[in-house]
């Protein structure tokens, strides 16, 4: 069982996926904007953080590259969930090739494919075990 | 979610910057065009005076001095060439700036050619003399009222220097109907009057006339500024469908996102009949997730002033584009053949955007050809076109629907009847683009036998 933290602000997309890891064995918790993010990445130490980018205040490539420059949380993995290529139009995936850019181990698209963001979670989970 | 009201703000200043200039330099245009147009023009008076100076003498029993004549449409000649060569040679701002001046002078110098023609050819005798007015029309087109009048001014002046001068014997009278005629130019009472007559068209004229090309000039000012009004209303409008489209997309997204785990199982099993419905709700909030996606496409592309064009290879992108529509069209049993000529070149223009154009056109040629079908994409180019087939042997498109088939949210009778679902804008976003990159998009298509949809894009464009 690994810990897993959940940093998006709507309830309605983070009850869903508390609902759907919490079935597949892990313990969730959960923070509601990016300052509460931090604080509890810090306290809390999980194995995985689900990261939206867009909320208000600090946003996920902020809180993202908070945590991996800190020593004390540089090893939890990060997955961040976005929506980035509707709204500004550019293909994630090559971005994000730059690590310094954007600091996360993987990437989720959304609306969420669950399959697949569990086996990521998954893979990320097995990862920080070896 | 509006509250980039200061955006707004420097987008209506920026607009209204925009507008003060495109009317300035509509008006300026307007005059270079005229100005070209009178430099035609004078080519042809030009032609005209030789011929009269050449014929009349034949037909009519006048004597003409030959040689200060031929002088003069000489001079014509050459002051027209040489304004032809400076408005070739005077660009952008120069020409601007330059153009009334030009303009006035041109003007000027074919009065005084007019005044000296006159002259030499039987002054008050000559009833050519009305021609004059022709210039004052012209002026009254061409110029603003105070340089109009001015013009007529100096055309009242120099004729009336010729006439009176003549009369007075100040000046030499080259006689127009030899020594048999009544000497008409020593008549005051003639003169005069010919004098009050001229004078009073001449002004009259420019009045008229100026009268006449201010209105038509408020006129079409006002015609620009309600075009340019409806266009921001357009902007406008498409900024707010931008913005209520992505509100509804977030809430749709968020639909889903609560749906799909529970139809998938993910949180427990359901009985078939919860199963049933679920799958219903997941799959019509799919929809419109589908439909929200093109209507934000369609737009973003709208709202779209400037592109950043960079220039990549159109045979890597038509294999990119090929990869997936294969495994589509095997996967639902279709042919997709793809014959591109050898050494298709780069093209200058929005990589994703052609991407997206293509991929709309060939879905939809996937989705209403039949099992079995085939379809062909065919990709040409010369030194600067190049040229997209997709053919499809689909079930075609009725004849009445096709002139209507790229409009957004038009859908084919049949098509609709065949699949309920369809947003209506895949075509209408592959036109945009193609024309927002100076292409034209065309479709042919026969009813039960197929549809060949072709596009034209200039390879730098």
């Amino acid at each position: 069982m690994s810990k897993i933290l959940i940093v998006d602000d709507d309830a309605d997309i983070v009850e869903a996926m508390r609902l759907v890891l919490e079935k597949r064995g892990h313990r969730v918790s959960i923070a509601g904007d990016g300052n509460e993010g931090l604080g509890k990445a810090r306290a809390e130490k999980p194995d995985v953080i689900i990261l939206d980018v867009m909320m208000p205040g600090l946003d996920g490539f902020e809180v993202a590259r908070e945590l991996k420059g800190d020593s004390q949380t540089r090893s939890i993995s990060i997955l961040v969930l976005t929506a980035i290529k509707d709204k500004m139009g550019f293909d994630f995936k090559k971005e994000s090739a730059d690590p310094n850019w954007l600091p996360v181990d993987d990437y989720c698209d959304k609306p969420l494919d669950y399959e697949l963001l569990l086996e990521k979670v998954d893979q990320l989970v097995r990862h920080k075990k070896n | 979610m509006f509250e980039d009201t200061d955006f707004r703000l420097r987008l209506t200043e920026v607009t209204h910057f925009m507008k003060s200039i495109s009317e300035d330099s509509t008006v300026e245009k307007k005059l270079i065009d005229r100005v070209y147009w009178l430099t035609r023009l004078r080519w042809i008076a030009i032609l005209g005076v030789v011929a009269t100076i050449l014929t009349v003498p034949r037909f009519f029993p006048v004597s003409l001095e030959m040689e200060p004549l031929c002088w003069v449409a000489v001079f014509l000649a050459i002051h027209n060439g040489l304004f032809s060569w400076l408005m070739r040679h005077l660009q952008g701002r120069q020409m601007y700036r330059a153009i009334k001046a030009l303009a006035n002078l041109q003007i000027f110098l074919d009065l005084t050619c007019l005044a000296l023609l006159i002259h030499f050819s039987g002054g008050v005798e000559n009833p050519f003399y009305f021609y004059f007015i022709f210039h004052i029309i012209i002026a009254g087109i061409l110029l603003s009222r105070r340089e109009t009048v001015i013009l007529a001014t100096y055309a009242a002046i120099i004729f009336s220097a010729i006439i009176f001068g003549e009369q007075r014997g100040f000046l030499h009278h080259y006689s127009l109907l030899g020594t048999f005629a009544v000497p008409l130019h020593e008549s005051p009472a003639y003169v005069l009057g010919v004098f009050f007559v001229f004078v009073s068209t001449l002004y009259i004229t420019a009045y008229l006339t100026t009268s006449i090309s201010n209105r038509l000039h408020e006129r079409e000012r006002s015609l620009t500024k309600a075009n340019e009004l409806l266009a921001e209303k357009d902007r406008i409008k498409s900024e707010y469908v931008l913005r209520v489209s992505h509100d509804l997309k977030e809430d749709l997204a968020a639909i889903h996102t609560c749906v799909d785990p529970v139809q998938k199982g993910l949180t427990g099993s359901l009985n078939e009949e919860q199963m049933n419905l679920l799958s219903r709700a997941r799959e019509r909030s799919k929809q419109l997730i589908v439909y929200i996606d093109a209507l934000l496409e369609i737009t973003k592309l709208k709202l779209t002033e400037k592109m950043e064009m960079s220039s990549f290879s159109v045979a890597d992108l038509i294999h990119e584009i090929s990869e997936s529509i294969s495994s589509m069209a095997q996967h639902e049993k279709r042919a997709f053949e793809v014959q591109m000529d050898p050494g298709v070149p780069s093209m200058k223009g929005v990589r994703v955007y052609i991407q997206e154009a293509l991929l709309n056109i060939l879905k939809n040629s996937l989705k209403y050809t039949p099992e079995g079908g085939r379809i062909i994409l065919r990709v040409q180019s010369d030194r600067s076109w190049l040229r997209i087939k997709v053919t499809d042997t689909g079930m075609g498109i009725p004849a009445d629907d096709l002139p209507q088939i790229f409009t957004e949210f038009y859908r084919a009778k049949n098509a609709k009847t065949l699949l309920k679902k369809g947003t209506g804008l895949g075509l209408s976003i592959a036109k945009k683009i193609v024309e927002m990159h100076h292409g034209k998009i065309g479709i042919e298509s026969q009813l039960g036998q197929g549809t060949c949809v072709s596009l034209e894009i200039p390879l730098a464009s």
